[in-house]
């Protein structure tokens, strides 16, 4: 492998990471609220991608403007979910499992008659390429990375900086202690329900005009995005945003020496190792 | 008595496909019956608390054994069934043994990886799988020296192998053995408290059930007589799963119930986009409105006509 195709690697890693990382954040924070896996992120993703398809290619709105209304929309759609499923079933872990399973096959599924069997295409948002440290990289991939940088900080700063955050991390560290101070933990489950909704769309409305969108489209970031919240331990935010960019560098480069199958198929053995001897995670504390 | 009744006339139902229906009902209940001992073999997992999302990782392992060894060692069937729910079994302990100290989520996400892994290497494995090509001209299952040439005969093997299946995991069930998974479902650091070996007694569900998804992996294989890696993805083993929920996990009928009823509902949309949304329908109605599953409907039913809806008592469940 030249030096030359490694740096692309290595750029296109960190912009598939920046994809992974918005995945994995609203993953591993409905983890650390409320304990539970929302398989239904993927579907969300591809949610995503097709509002893109629907309001700007096909009803000719602003890229930003498209991408916005995504993100509200499915954060909408979350905090619904959360007061439609997760809260009748009253944090029963596995029929919660059970029931986030059966509305990601049901998203998937009315995809098809929904959105058509033929694959879509979105036409590109940035056109051109761009020199970066020697090699040319299309400018559509570079703009992932501020933009999800942007909305990474965002989340940082919300959860760090406003009193709902607050209530977040009050409910994530004991949530009877949480409800005795005045938090309201089935609205702050809702908000947390929109929160990685809205990242979720985004990671779709981002990937949308340089993937094929189809119905299925969510379930290879979904898988990834597991991996990472894995490696960064669940719950932990740090170790997302870390295991995101390790794994998107990874899957670049094993991929680009390996092929993509056999690249997948390495990080699934790899995480059946993590879990099975450190399941905290690697970054992740004992308990 | 009646419940007797019920089993002796579903068995002779069972019996009857091939006598009074075409080759259509043949293959549509072959299949309805293999769903039947994947459902119930997921279930001594289940009562345990151990949520698998991966039994059909099994079942691909006991399909692929099955008919790579039946087609190119010329095997007999009952041994190629043997060995190949042995290595499900195997396999299972593998992954089990070291991931009994994981509960809930993480056990269940173990699960998810597996079943990836193991699609992925059936579909990578080129040479020995033939990959998403898919393996097929797989022999018709040769039994104690005679090949089961006709489609009836190949179903009457299903019935028979459902019904010593469904037999064992029932016996398992009802004995000492059944009653500690319940324990450990139900709480199992009391059950460690008591004196309970719960890592012991966890991996032996979890292997009796890996075995017997090969069994119907293995069973499938001969019937279907082509493989194809996809065909044991994620998406097949929720379906078990679902099975389970819908059915009802409460009593052994339950998951047996599941089986039969989507099975045989979903037919008219097999194959196409609607199954799944009817599936998945299915099970978040069942899960929102009748958490119990559907062997807990005819108690409610009676219930609500005697007005006593809220605390009608699960119901002794026939057929």
């Amino acid at each position: 492998m030249t030096a030359a195709l490694l740096v692309q690697s290595a750029v296109i890693g960190v912009s598939i990471g920046s994809i992974y990382i918005l995945m994995a954040l609203g993953l591993t924070l409905m983890f650390g609220m409320m304990h539970i896996i929302n398989f239904a992120h993927g579907a969300v993703y591809m949610l995503g991608a097709f509002v893109i398809y629907y309001v700007f290619f096909q009803g000719g709105a602003p890229y930003f403007a498209a991408f916005l209304l995504a993100m509200v929309l499915l954060g909408a759609f979350g905090y619904l979910i959360e007061r439609s499923i997760y809260r009748p079933i009253k944090g029963g872990i596995e029929p919660t499992l059970v029931a986030l399973i059966a509305l990601t096959t049901f998203l998937q599924a009315a995809g098809y008659p929904v959105f058509g069997q033929l694959d879509k295409h979105v036409p590109p948002v940035f056109e051109g390429t761009k020199n970066v440290l020697g090699v040319m990289i299309s400018v559509e991939r570079l703009m992932i990375i501020p933009v999800a940088a942007a909305l990474v900080i965002g989340l940082y700063l919300f959860i760090n900086k406003t009193r709902l955050g607050g209530a977040m991390r009050a409910i994530e560290q004991d949530k009877e202690a949480a409800a005795l101070q005045g938090v309201n933990v089935d609205m702050v489950n809702g908000l947390a329900f929109g929160v990685g909704f809205a990242l979720a769309a985004a990671a779709g409305a981002l990937m949308a005009p340089i993937f094929k969108l189809d119905p299925m489209m969510g379930e290879q970031p979904l898988l990834k995005a597991f991996i990472i919240i894995i490696l960064g331990g669940l719950g932990s935010i740090p170790g997302a945003i870390l295991g995101g960019l390790m794994l998107g560098l990874i899957d670049s480069i094993v991929a680009t020496a390996l092929g993509a199958e056999p690249a997948f198929l390495l990080s699934f053995v790899f995480i059946i190792l993590v879990l099975l001897f450190r399941p905290t995670g690697l970054f992740g504390q004992a308990t | 008595m009646i419940r007797r009744v019920v089993l002796a006339v579903a068995l002779l139902g069972a019996l009857l496909v091939p006598q009074v229906g075409n080759d259509y009902y043949v293959h549509l209940f072959a299949l309805v019956f293999i769903n039947v001992i994947l459902a119930a073999s997921l279930r001594p997992s289940l009562t345990c608390g151990q949520l698998n999302i991966g039994h059909s990782g099994f079942m691909c392992i006991g399909a692929y054994t099955s008919a790579l060894l039946a087609k190119h060692y010329a095997l007999p069937f009952e041994l190629t069934l043997v060995i190949g729910a042995l290595l499900a079994a195997l396999v299972g302990t593998a992954i089990g043994y070291p991931s009994l100290r994981l509960r809930g989520v993480y056990f269940a996400m173990v699960t998810v990886a597996f079943v990836e892994v193991i699609r992925l290497i059936a579909a990578i494995w080129v040479p020995l799988t033939r990959g998403n090509s898919g393996l097929s001209s797989i022999p018709k299952p040769n039994l104690l020296g005679t090949t089961l040439t006709t489609r009836a005969g190949q179903y009457y093997l299903i019935v028979a192998l459902t019904v010593v299946t469904l037999l064992i995991l029932w016996k398992l069930e009802q004995s000492r053995l059944g009653l500690i998974w319940k324990g450990i479902g139900m709480a199992d650091h009391l059950a460690q408290s008591l004196g309970v070996n719960i890592a012991a007694y966890k991996l032996l569900a979890f292997m009796i059930g890996c075995f017997f998804a090969g069994v119907a992996g293995a069973l499938y294989a001969h019937f279907i007589r082509f493989l194809f890696p996809p065909e044991f993805g994620f998406l097949v083993a929720t379906n078990i799963l679902v099975y389970n929920f819908v059915g009802g996990r409460g009593h052994f009928i339950g998951p047996i119930v599941g089986a039969i009823f989507l099975s045989l509902l979903s037919e008219p949309f097999r194959g196409s986009a609607y199954e799944t949304i009817f599936f998945s329908i299915a099970m978040l109605l069942t899960i929102l409105f009748l958490p119990g599953g559907i062997i807990t409907l005819p108690g409610k039913l009676a219930g609500f006509r005697w007005g006593r809806a809220a605390s009608a008592p699960t119901p002794s469940p026939a057929g």
